[in-house]
């Protein structure tokens, strides 16, 4: 095996720091770049009703103010550094995301670690914070396929904590105090919760501490328990048209419960699934671009997480072809449900899927960020390790069977960004059988 | 040891035949060697074993510049139309046959360059060979191909576009910037031209432009470069070269107004492009305004980013950038206001910036934070092997060294502070500049300008 080969088979180092915090590393000289991700084992799913986006702008804070830097001078920090962070919010995992010029890594780790350890959290900037976040949200609506899919997972897990927004709302974020914010941070921010990862021009010998200085200054704690029920989703057949002016063009989504990573038929499903909808050549894309050239895309996944998610498949088709689109993919779902996937198409799909496996694994930060999933998103251990061999394991008649015990037909909710009046009755007509439908404003919450 | 290594690639030449070696350029610590066949292919070859994988980037100069009005969009049809039926290969093969092999596959146009990529698995590289060598010069284009992709472009359009603010409204900028360059027409095309398309034009431009002597293929990873090469050679030495035409192309005459333009769009807030006429990209003043850029726009620490962002709160978002094209082009500034707030109170703060940076200098402070931010933007682009191919594709077909991307990096660390005041004297004159206003649609003009 080549030493690149190999790579795409090692898991990253693995070192136990204070407290019972976590540090990877999948060290690369590729380019004189080094990756952090500074991850919590608990995300947006923690936010109290009322208060969705509090998880999202505790972080956010971390940048806006620590002892003895304001806000502009840690941005002024971090760009002259040749540096950059960012936080990516999940109902399971809240993230730091950050890269520097190897050159400055020691100064940015410095950064990081009285980033973490010592904010200010000044009123001033909370106040800015929210205000900026709201602006944010409006704007997000300009975005089609954004507020589709803010529709889809609000409606699909309403009552749940996957139906939240991460980012938050814009009354709900207004709502914040910096008491919530402090004493969320003294909650989630401790040692015992966090993991770290390190990928890119560092070597063994230094990451580890690398890793301590982040996280030595932490109190300590133990990691936030999981306490997320089992999602579910109400019964039937259900349509929501999102109505929004001028549209000349619709999105839609359609989707269902799906699959846990620990489901026995987890792969086996992802596997039909790629047949369905995961490929240029897949039956969405035939049948909805390639021979009727109905819209520029058409495609379907399975999402995961902690719980079951969702499984989703989405296309865009001008606002005259909205209806017969919604129509055929919703009997290509029920032929894809009904009569399973062909031995071809397994064994098709099978080749794809392994072959192109490297380049889940071509660069470090992609193979410390499998190896970050397994962690925070509690997958099982060999999740990723043994993808292939499990992959290869399928045969058509798990696929089809998983496709038949985890995708309900009788329970589907169809999601139609569009222009209600040039489209709505229509519509019905593609989805007779549905036994709800409802018009939302696009810029319902 | 380097001229070791060109006299074994010499041989290797002659050993293949019908391709010459044409020298080596340092590419940050590794090689990148220049080959040129004898129908005038040129093919760019870095060997990167940092992973089991490859790409294989095929560029040609040809864009959305090389038509005409009421052909516009053409360029970018040929995106789709190459994913489609070949002589010998029926339709949805091409696509079917990478897949297989775990490849993916995708392209790019824009005004001065098409591009067509597979990343594959290093050791399939041969079937990238053989299936571009194919739709180069043997791709069907029928009525029902064209119809059908037509259609698909149609609908692109509508999605990137139509119903897309910012996309309209960036369209509506370049159409009101450039009266005679082709930079003034949008790359998907307008939607009367698509749907006008026959394939007697398709043909027509196809044979003129997809031509081994108007393309560079590159070619990035895990590879055995001598068998790499004998296998181009096999697939694309029989194809001929192609004469190519002149390009016909009108200079756009200096703008001495002010275009100021509004356009009602369903959003909630109101939005302001406003663009200079800008360098070419091979201009040195070029890499001199795209650090002036940094330092106005380029991030939370950026001057404008505080002033509007931060202090002011008068919008969500800024951004500035100076396009990459191979004419003088646009410095484009792009802000969204917050509610309540208008383009013309973001535009007064702007103004006062451009004209702070035309009177005094920028501290040194800002300097460096601003060029700290470029070369890490430019070592992200490198981080993978698809990344690297894109860069030498992009350098090589706009400015000939595929290369440039590191000179690039000492150009910006040549700038001072006496140049960003320099480029900004003779780039930010009010004068010629052109201005295209977002305003929600729902409110009257006098509502929405309080």
């Amino acid at each position: 095996m080549s030493s690149a080969a190999a790579k795409a088979h090692h898991a990253p180092a693995r070192f136990e720091l204070d407290g019972g915090a976590l540090a990877l590393l999948e060290a690369s000289h590729a380019v004189p770049l080094v990756s952090f991700v500074i991850a919590l084992r608990c995300g947006s799913a923690l936010d109290p009703v009322g208060k969705e986006g509090l998880t999202r702008l505790t972080m956010r804070m971390l940048r806006r103010g620590c002892e003895g830097m304001t806000s502009e001078q840690i941005d002024f920090r971090i760009d002259v550094l040749g540096a950059e962070m960012a936080v990516d919010t999940s109902p399971s995992t809240v993230a730091i995301h950050a890269q520097v010029i190897a050159r400055n890594l020691d100064a940015f780790v410095d950064l990081l670690a009285k980033l973490l350890s010592a904010p200010t959290f000044p009123e001033v900037e909370l106040a800015r914070l929210r205000r900026e976040t709201a602006a944010e949200i409006v704007e997000a609506r300009d975005n089609d396929r954004a507020v589709a899919q803010k529709a889809m997972t609000r409606t699909l897990f309403e009552g749940h904590a996957y139906g939240r927004s991460p980012g938050g709302k814009t009354d709900s974020v207004g709502r914040v105090t910096r008491e919530d914010v402090v004493a969320f941070y003294r909650q989630i921010v401790v040692q015992g919760n966090v993991v770290i990862g390190i990928a890119g021009d560092v070597t063994a010998a230094r990451a580890p501490e690398l890793a301590r200085r982040l996280v030595t200054s932490l109190p300590k704690g133990a990691p936030t328990p999981d306490e997320v029920p089992e999602p579910s989703m109400k019964p039937g057949r259900r349509l929501v048209v999102v109505d929004k002016p001028e549209r000349t063009q619709t999105q839609i989504l359609v989707g269902t419960l799906g699959t846990s990573p620990h489901d026995e038929d987890h792969v086996p499903l992802v596997v039909a699934n790629a047949v369905f909808g995961g490929t240029f050549t897949s039956r969405l894309m035939r049948e909805v671009r390639s021979k009727r050239g109905w819209s520029y895309g058409a495609s379907a996944r399975t999402m995961i997480d902690r719980h079951r998610q969702a499984w989703i498949m989405w296309t865009f088709p001008a606002a005259e072809d909205a209806a017969p689109c919604l129509k055929l993919t919703l009997d290509l779902m029920a032929t894809w449900i009904g009569a399973g996937v062909t031995p071809r198409e397994v064994a098709f799909i099978q080749r794809y899927l392994v072959r192109s496996h490297a380049f889940e694994v071509d660069t470090a930060p992609k193979r410390l960020h499998q190896a970050l999933d397994v962690e925070l998103l509690a997958l099982p251990a060999d999740y990723h390790t043994r993808w292939i061999e499990r992959v290869r394991a399928v045969t058509p008649e798990t696929a089809a069977a998983a496709v038949r015990n985890r995708i309900h037909p009788e329970n589907v909710l169809a999601v139609v960004v569009c222009t209600a009046s040039n489209v709505l009755e229509p519509l019905k007509g593609a989805m007779p059988d549905a036994s709800e439908v409802s018009v939302v404003p696009f810029d319902q919450e | 040891m380097a001229t070791r290594d060109a006299e074994k690639r010499s041989a290797w030449a002659a050993e293949i035949g019908g391709l010459a070696y044409e020298g080596a350029h340092a590419f940050g610590g590794d090689t990148l060697h220049r080959w040129r066949l004898a129908n005038g292919l040129t093919v760019l070859v870095l060997v990167d074993a940092s992973a089991p994988v490859a790409t294989y980037h095929t560029w040609f100069k040809v864009g959305s510049r090389h038509e005409r009005p009421g052909k516009t969009g053409l360029a970018h049809l040929f995106e789709h139309l190459m994913f489609n039926e070949t002589e010998n290969l029926p339709a949805g093969t091409f696509d079917r046959k990478l897949e297989e092999n775990g490849a993916e596959t995708n392209a790019a146009t824009w005004v001065d360059w098409t591009y067509y990529y597979e990343s594959l698995p290093a050791d399939r590289i041969k079937l990238a060979v053989k299936l571009e060598a194919e739709r180069m010069a043997r791709l069907v284009l029928r009525e029902p191909q064209v119809k059908s992709e037509k259609e698909v472009v149609a609908n692109e359009r509508r999605y990137r576009v139509d119903d897309d603010v910012e996309g309209a409204a960036n369209e509506l900028l370049y159409k009101t910037a450039f009266t005679r360059h082709p930079y003034g027409w949008p790359t998907i095309g307008w939607m009367e031209d698509i749907q006008g398309f026959s394939p007697e034009d398709c043909v027509a431009f196809y044979r003129t432009y997809y031509a081994p002597n108007n393309a560079t293929v590159v070619v990035v990873g895990d590879v055995r470069e001598r068998d790499l090469l004998a296998a181009i050679v096999r697939e694309y030495g029989p194809l001929p070269s192609q004469p190519i035409p002149p390009e016909d192309i009108h200079p756009e005459p200096p703008q001495l107004d002010a275009r100021d333009l509004e356009v009602r769009k369903p959003t909630a807030t109101q939005k302001l492009l406003l663009a200079f006429k800008g360098p070419a990209f091979g201009d040195a003043d070029h890499a001199t305004l795209s650090v002036l850029s940094e330092v106005l726009f380029g991030g939370r620490a950026a001057r404008l980013y505080r002033s509007l962002v931060v202090e002011m709160e008068l919008a969500t978002d800024i951004r500035g950038w100076v396009s990459t094209f191979r004419d003088p082009g646009l410095f484009e500034c792009w802000a969204t206001a917050r509610a309540a707030h208008t383009t013309q109170e973001i535009q007064r703060v702007m103004d006062q910036a451009f004209e702070r940076v035309c009177t005094e200098v920028v501290t040194d402070d800002e300097l460096a934070r601003a060029k700290a931010r470029l070369e890490l933007g430019l070592l992200q682009q490198l981080e993978t092997i698809p990344g690297k191919a894109e860069q030498i594709g992009f350098y090589e077909t706009v400015l000939g060294d595929p290369v440039h991307a590191f000179q690039r990096v000492e150009a910006y660390r040549r700038v001072t502070v006496g140049d960003l005041r320099r480029v900004a004297r003779r780039y930010l004159g009010t004068g010629g500049r052109t201005i295209v206003r977002v305003v929600p649609e729902a409110k009257a003009p006098a509502e929405a300008a309080q």
